[in-house]
């Protein structure tokens, strides 16, 4: 893409409550009224017909497939009328959520109840009970409704193996292992257990996807710069490169909220990853809500230094986006509080696109995105924020006309 | 007698309480219908504390957001709110504290550290806090221009604190310190300066101070400091079992030692019997009269199924131990 400062979206959107009800249960034209509300917004001419459509059917199945569709419809447009340029795959509509989705459809598995992430988070955490397998396409048909209805680029966020292996509980490969240190056990389990993730589910997915017409691929890794330890980071390239190997489309790598250590480990081992056009990692939320493109300023984007020291030559995608609460103080013109949420300036975008391009060099190589996914943001909010990022970039753009 | 088993920090909620904590974040269910389902799963807690013979008894800390946010709040000179930082190599996050001006102990309100009113019965109360060492590390200063003077002032102010919970009838206090035996993160390996550093913080939050103290190390290997920690004036020493080189230990202590012998961070339930041949065999490396049976850091990392079952066969094993020895 010749234009500067493209913006793309990293994942996740909230489902609305039609969705989340319309799954379970028949809806009421109460419960869509939410939808209609966003028809108009969005440009969804036929809503009243879909609507129709799933209010008269009684059978779970096509009610399910029809609100799925819809929700998807919605999440693209949303992107597209907040003026982003790449759609990914409308906000992960069809996913429960990034990690239980992908477990429920591996044969091994099994889902054993919640765990604290933060706050009032959660996620449903898996065992491996046995060798596992891919049961079924995780997310063929997503991108099958994506394809249908986007009106710009896609690319498609998947779950990375490294992640899938870290956040589940090693079981099966754990208690098959014979070393006496559970040290080396832990380790030795994890190699087994990613390499079959790799093999049996990761890859097959690829493999689907890349034959339904899929030519970006990203591949979301959180759980890699929590184990900034060579032998860990050894794996996750290993893994990495064994699961891009022989597909010929673009793959970039998202990584967010790393330990204490930042990214300084993870530049050091991105120049090893095969094939990975673009890193796209979280940095507005360690950064400061203040206009300025010094260094003092942006303090939050000072690891990408670390990249670049490392020789990685790829883009970047550049968190410029807090997704998560906020509570803390804005500064005159970088945005506003709103409750929870900080909508931050376009002017604040603005600032951390060329403060970025400072340190990186090269306009070219940056894309502006959210820190993460924005599953936790309400629709008004995301759009608020995505239509901020979209006007923060062109205001970038402009600094290089 | 045989070891006595101890939570070793924050157990994971139930089901009801998840979906409950999840609707009130949703807006669909209040916070009174959320402190009822609280109370329900602290005295269930209590209860199987009890029957598992626990002397020193918890809350479970379940209202607890992260392992420092309550001590985050009760200090002055500390923001927090808007970044979260990953808890070391773990899938959970903490709100990082940032240091913003001198840190003193602000008013301690008992209810944000323990449920005071269901432990009325108990005169044994435990309370698991992180260290001052462990605190600052993990904080973001932007104060102190040097970094002891940033330590010290949180230790006092943490001795602060432990005094009002000591008062709440709080008896044991087991201090956190996962960031003395935890390196990773670091760029360097701390010298030995700075572990006598750090030292020195606990022991001036633990000194003349009422109560009694376990200073509990995980997520690391304790062995090159654990003579060290020996030395401290503490009622107890905690250990990771799971990171520890314990064949390079060989010292004698009159001091307690907490054996985190159950694996917080794998799903499956240890054997009792395993637990009891792992613990005799640390007594053969270490010449030590009392041991206190534990997870190796809080149980909230399992679903809170499996965390029970390991507190009982951590109570199985302290009787298989006692048999055999």
């Amino acid at each position: 893409m010749s234009k500067l400062f493209p913006v793309q979206e990293i994942g996740s959107l909230a489902k609305p409550k039609w969705r989340t009800k319309g799954l379970r249960q028949p809806l009421s034209a109460q419960d869509l009224s939410e939808a209609e509300g966003w028809a108009e917004k969005l440009g969804i001419d036929d809503f009243h017909d879909r609507a129709k459509s799933i209010l008269k059917t009684s059978d779970d199945k096509t009610r399910t497939k029809e609100v799925l569709e819809l929700s998807t419809m919605y999440g693209l447009r949303l992107f597209e009328t907040a003026g982003i340029d790449n759609d990914g795959v409308g906000g992960e509509q069809q996913r429960v959520e990034m990690y239980e989705h992908v477990i429920k459809a591996v044969q091994g598995m099994h889902l054993l109840g919640h765990v604290h992430s933060f706050d009032y988070k959660y996620f449903n955490k898996g065992v491996a009970e046995s060798k596992i397998s891919r049961k079924h396409p995780i997310y063929a048909p997503e991108f099958s409704d994506v394809k249908k209805y986007a009106h710009r680029a896609v690319k498609v966020p998947i779950t990375g193996p490294y992640t899938l292996v870290d956040w589940s509980f090693s079981g099966y490969y754990v208690q098959k292992q014979r070393a006496s240190s559970p040290k080396t056990r832990k380790i030795e389990a994890k190699r087994e257990f990613l390499q079959d993730i790799v093999e049996q589910v990761v890859r097959p997915e690829i493999r689907d996807l890349v034959n339904a017409g899929a030519s970006w691929i990203q591949i979301d890794e959180p759980a890699v710069t929590a184990h900034p330890e060579p032998q860990e980071m050894e794996l996750f390239v290993e893994a990495w490169n064994e699961t891009v190997r022989g597909f010929s489309c673009k793959f970039s790598d998202h990584t967010c909220y790393p330990s204490e250590i930042g990214y300084k480990v993870l530049a050091e081992y991105a120049p090893k990853l095969d094939k990975c056009d673009q890193l796209a990692l979280e940095f507005a939320n360690r950064d400061t809500s203040r206009l300025g493109v010094d260094a003092s300023s942006r303090e939050g984007y000072s690891d990408l230094k670390h990249f670049v020291d490392a020789g990685f030559s790829g883009e970047f995608g550049l968190g410029v986006a807090h997704v998560h609460d906020f509570t803390g103080n804005v500064s005159s013109g970088a945005g506003e509080a709103v409750g929870r949420d900080l909508i931050e300036s376009p002017e604040l975008v603005r600032d951390r696109l060329l403060y970025a391009t400072k340190i990186v060099g090269n306009p070219a190589k940056i894309w502006a995105n959210p820190d993460c996914g924005l599953r936790t943001r309400t629709w008004d909010v995301s759009f608020a924020k995505l239509a901020n990022i979209t006007k923060g970039a062109e205001l970038a753009r402009e600094a290089f006309e | 007698m045989s070891p006595e088993i101890q939570l070793a920090g924050i157990h994971p909620r139930s089901e009801k309480l998840i979906e409950l904590t999840r609707s009130y974040e949703r807006a669909k269910t209040s916070w009174s219908q959320v402190e009822v389902q609280l109370e329900q799963d602290t005295k269930e807690l209590v209860k199987l504390q009890k029957s598992l013979g626990i002397r020193h008894i918890s809350d479970g800390a379940l209202g607890w957001q992260d392992q420092l946010r309550p001590i985050s709040r009760s200090l002055k000179g500390i923001e927090s709110g808007t970044r979260y930082s990953r808890w070391f190599d773990t899938n959970t996050f903490y709100q990082k504290p940032i240091v913003v001006g001198k840190i003193s102990a602000g008013e301690t309100d008992p209810k944000n550290f323990l449920q005071t009113r269901l432990l009325a019965g108990e005169k044994n109360r435990k309370i698991t806090l992180p260290g001052p060492y462990t605190f600052s590390q993990l904080s973001e200063n932007k104060y102190y221009e040097k970094y002891p003077d940033l330590l010290f002032d949180i230790a006092a102010a943490e001795r602060e604190i432990i005094k009002n919970l000591r008062n709440e009838g709080v008896l044991l206090f087991q201090l956190s310190e996962p960031c003395l035996v935890y390196q990773p993160y670091r760029e360097t390996f701390r010298d030995e300066s700075e572990v006598e550093l750090a030292l020195r913080a606990i022991r001036s939050v633990v000194e003349n101070n009422p109560g009694e103290f376990v200073i509990q190390t995980y997520f690391g290997d304790a062995s090159p400091i654990f003579s060290k920690l020996l030395d401290l004036p503490v009622r107890g020493i905690g250990i990771d079992l799971f990171e520890t080189d314990v064949s390079s230990l060989s010292d004698q202590t009159s001091k307690t030692l907490v054996l985190g012998v159950v694996d917080s961070r794998e799903s499956y339930v240890e054997d009792p019997r395993w637990i009891a041949d792992t613990a005799r065999k640390f007594r053969e490396q270490v010449d030590v009269q009392d041991l206190v049976f534990a997870s190796n850091s809080d149980l909230k990392f399992v679903p809170q199924g499996i965390a029970n079952q390991k507190l009982e066969a951590l109570s199985k094993a302290s009787e298989l131990f006692k048999g055999n020895r």
